[in-house]
Order: structure tokens, then C-alpha cells, then sequence
């Protein structure tokens, strides 16, 4: 049925990876929200079929109703809720409530938007100790020689892995979120392959961390979950490992590419970079500009588990939906000018963290990490510009960028 | 009406205390406190937004 209500827009199509990497959604994203806000997008060989999601109101009231949207069965486009994903019930991002609410209290304090301002002074000394490295040299790989570097160090602290290890878990985040881009790829067109070995030496790595800390407890996130209980019983292992796996993964990949593409954007926008140099009261609504403009997260995934009428569409159990935050962060009818990159903007509830019961609980750390890094990169350089080509990521789930030459002048 | 704040979901994001700072209070346990259950009609509209913009929507009106 679904499939006949909208017969050959593949124009609207967004199951292609080449859309992403192009930069081209935004333009499909604004035909969809104009012509087609709840739409069956077919599967192909690659992907299954999906309702795409577009307008503001709608990513929220899916967001909200985590009984007839469950999280349970994976939360991406590549997967096939038939075959679910090796951490799915398991990891904390792809589980429901009442289990979800009960993981997630055993961390959550520690994420505190309070918590995250107290951390302020020591990531604003790694910032400048970063930037300070790459001073001298006049220009660098802005991505893997600044944006990566400063959430790496942040949540690689926070779970008390070891300086040494920091590029490891670099390379492993590349792996596990962005399989299907053949710089990553360690089984050349394989991306369940390339992501599953990734998935296996996290796991690995972890359970030595795990062990070690059940032996010595050490103020850091891994003696925090082997220390916990629900309801008198420990985390499983396994429970553990993936914990771990999706702190590495969430904590460092998503702010990284906030950073990444908000000075992107103020490079595109001259006009908005010096509006902010000249007025640096405006970082606060700079940054949540940022986040709204990058909307890392490109998509969630969530799986219909009852008949359902969504923006006048029937949604049928055992279907898919997929949450396309970037064009619910750029929804004319909630932003006005949407499509301008304002550092002022005022008021600029945007919806890059997700919103409801799995609303990003590293929220307050990026918007930390993300002030302070411009605010000390704009002291640092009174003049930063694009030195080469820019070498965006080959995915539909994270709106990444790989590379970005860039020149300063100190 | 009644406001109700979720223990279970607040994450001390302090959403609501910028809405309505008359009716929320961020403590240091780092949980949203209501100030007066019972809030006037004239609060209305800043609890109205203070429940839609809790990003983790553990805020309740309960009408009475």
C-alpha cells in the first residue's frame, strides 16, 4: 500500500550514499518537506524501504512515542529490523524503555550540563595545547589535527584510557560509524564486515579496560559501569563492552564534525565569522547555530510496532521510519529563514540532540567543547582560510567530514 | 493544574528554569525542582514552554 501512495519521486530518493557524500540531502530534504513530509522511500539492493521523516513537529511526536517507535531493533537505514544488529536490546541507544531508563541513570549524572561546565578549564587547556601544535606549521588538516583531537581527549579521559591508545580509539570510531567509506574500510566493500571488526576490537580492548578496573577501581566511567547494579544485579559483560563502545563512539565522532562544519560554514559566511569576531558575546547562540547548521546526526532510525496514522500517512507495524534531523533543524515553518547560517539567531530550538527518552546525554559536553574550541581558535588565528578540497564522509548516518586543508594566519 | 517533573528523565538541562524561573529551581543534585505545584493560571504559557523545550520531556502538566 505504502508503496503505491507514492509512485516513482526518485527525486526524493534518499537511499544513495553518493547523496551525502555530494552535500546534496538539503536540496531533497526541502522537496520533501514542502511536496512529501512523510514519505515511503523504496528499498534497493542495499537498503530496505523506509517512511522518510522530515518536518520538525513530526521527528518530535516520533521522538516522544518510543511505544509505537521502538528503538529496539537498530536505529540506521542499513539495517534490516529482520536481521537486527549484534548490540540491538543491548547497547543503550538501540533499547527502549524501562531498560533504557535504567542504564542510563547509572552514567547520567555524570554528564550533567553542570558537570560538563566544570570540566571547562581543562578543555580549554587541551584546545589551546592543540592549536599551539599546530601554530608554527601555518596549516593543517583542520579534521584530523584539530576537530578530532578535542572530544577524542575528552571522552578518552573521562573513561581513563591512556594517552597512547587515544589514536586507536580514532581509528576504531572510523571504522565502526563510517564502514562504507573505503578510507576506513578494513574488508574493501564490506561495510557490516568493516564495522563488526571494529565492533570485535573494541570489544577486546574493553574487557582488559573492564577487568583491569575490577581489580583497582579508578574514578572514570569503566570502574563506574563494572561497579553498577540494577536491581542487585551487575551489568552483564557484554552489556558492559557495549556501553563502552557506544560512549567512544558518541563521544567523540558527532562533536567532531560540529567543529569540523561550523567553521566550515563560517568560512562560507565571511560575513557571520566577522559578526563574531567583532562581537564575541554572540558565541552561545553561535554554537547552537552550529549545532543546528551541522546537525551531525543525520539520521535515527525507528521501527513501527503498531498500525499507526502519522501526518496522514498509514504507517503499517514492521516498518521503518528514519528521523532526518538536519532538515527538521532547517524546517521553514519553524525557523524563519531557515536556510541561513545566523550566529545571532534567537530563539534556535533546534533538535540536533534528539529530543525525549534518548535525547544525546553528551549534550552539555559538546556544547562545551564546541565553545571553547572557537572561542580559542578565534584568539589564536585573526585569519583562517580553506586550503584545499573538502572530503565529506561516505554515510547517511553522520554527517561527517573527513578533511579539510585549512591556512591560518597567527 | 499541577506540574510534575519525571526524577526518572531529568538531567538538570535547566530548559524549564530559563522558561519559568518562577516555578523551577535547579538544585545541586542536579535535578529540576517545582517551587509551587500548584501554579497560578497567569504561569501557564512558561510552563507550557518550559514543558515542550525539556529536551528529555520528563516535565507534566497534570490539570486538576
Amino acid at each position: 500500500m505504502a508503496q503505491l501512495a507514492s509512485p516513482q519521486r526518485t527525486d526524493l530518493d534518499l537511499a544513495h550514499f553518493d547523496i551525502f557524500v555530494q552535500g546534496r540531502a538539503h536540496d531533497i530534504w526541502r522537496k520533501l518537506r514542502a511536496e512529501a513530509p512523510v514519505f515511503w522511500n523504496p528499498g534497493n539492493e542495499q537498503f530496505p524501504g523506509f517512511w522518510s521523516i522530515t518536518k520538525y513537529a513530526d521527528v518530535i511526536a516520533v521522538s516522544r512515542d518510543t511505544t509505537t517507535y521502538s528503538s529496539a531493533r537498530g536505529i540506521s537505514m542499513a539495517v534490516n529490523p529482520a536481521e537486527p544488529p549484534p548490540g540491538a536490546g543491548k547497547m543503550m541507544i538501540m533499547m527502549d524503555p524501562p531498560r533504557h531508563v535504567r542504564l542510563r541513570r547509572l552514567v547520567n549524572k555524570g554528564f550533567t550540563p553542570r558537570m560538563a561546565a566544570a570540566l571547562e578549564p581543562s578543555v580549554r587547556e587541551i584546545a589551546n595545547d592543540i592549536l599551539n601544535d599546530v601554530a608554527p606549521r601555518g596549516a593543517c588538516d583542520f579534521v584530523t589535527e584539530v576537530s578530532a583531537l578535542l572530544p577524542l581527549a575528552v571522552i578518552c579521559s573521562m573513561m581513563g584510557i591512556p594517552k597512547e591508545d587515544w589514536a586507536l580509539m580514532f581509528d576504531l570510531t572510523n571504522r565502526g560509524l563510517g564502514p562504507a567509506d573505503p578510507e576506513y574500510q578494513t574488508v574493501p566493500g564490506n561495510p557490516q564486515e568493516t564495522a563488526e571488526q571494529s565492533r570485535r576490537e573494541m570489544f577486546v580492548y574493553f574487557a582488559t579496560k573492564a577487568a583491569e578496573r575490577r581489580q583497582d577501581r579508578r574514578d572514570d566511567l569503566v570502574s563506574v559501569l563494572v561497579g553498577s547494579e540494577i536491581d542487585g544485579e551487575s551489568l552483564s559483560d557484554e552489556e558492559i563492552l557495549y556501553f563502552c563502545q557506544l560512549l567512544i563512539l558518541a563521544g567523540n565522532e558527532t562533536t567532531r564534525n560540529a567543529i569540523s562544519g561550523g567553521l566550515l560554514a563560517l568560512l562560507e559566511y565571511p560575513d557571520q565569522l566577522a559578526r563574531l569576531r567583532a562581537e564575541r558575546a554572540l558565541m552561545p547562540t553561535a554554537v547552537e547555530e552550529i549545532i543546528r547548521w551541522t546537525s551531525p546526526v543525520t539520521h535515527m532510525m525507528r521501527y513501527v510496532t503498531r498500525d499507526v496514522v502519522l501526518h496522514d500517512q498509514q504507517l503499517r507495524e514492521g516498518e521503518r521510519v528514519l528521523l532526518w534531523y538536519p532538515s527538521a533543524n532547517r524546517d521553514e515553518e519553524v525557523f524563519p529563514n531557515a536556510n541561513t547560517f545566523d550566529v545571532g539567531r534567537t530563539p534556535n530550538e533546534h533538535i540536533a540532540f534528539g529530543i525525549g527518552e534518548h535525547f544525546c546525554l553528551g549534550a552539555g559536553f559538546a556544547r562545551v567543547e564546541v565553545r571553547v574550541l572557537f572561542e580559542t581558535l578565534l584568539a589564536h588565528f585573526p585569519a583562517i582560510a580553506l586550503a584545499g578540497e573538502v572530503e565529506r564522509l561516505r554515510s547517511s548516518f553522520i554527517g561527517g567530514i573527513k578533511h579539510m586543508p585549512v591556512r591560518f594566519v597567527e | 493544574m499541577k506540574v510534575v517533573v519525571n526524577r526518572d528523565l531529568c538531567e538538570g538541562n535547566a530548559r524549564c528554569v530559563l522558561a519559568a524561573p518562577e516555578v523551577f529551581e535547579l538544585r545541586s543534585d542536579d535535578q529540576s525542582y517545582v517551587l509551587i505545584e500548584h501554579p497560578g493560571e497567569d504561569l501557564r504559557p512558561k510552563i507550557e514552554e518550559a514543558v515542550r523545550y525539556c529536551p528529555r520531556q520528563a516535565i507534566t502538566l497534570v490539570e486538576e
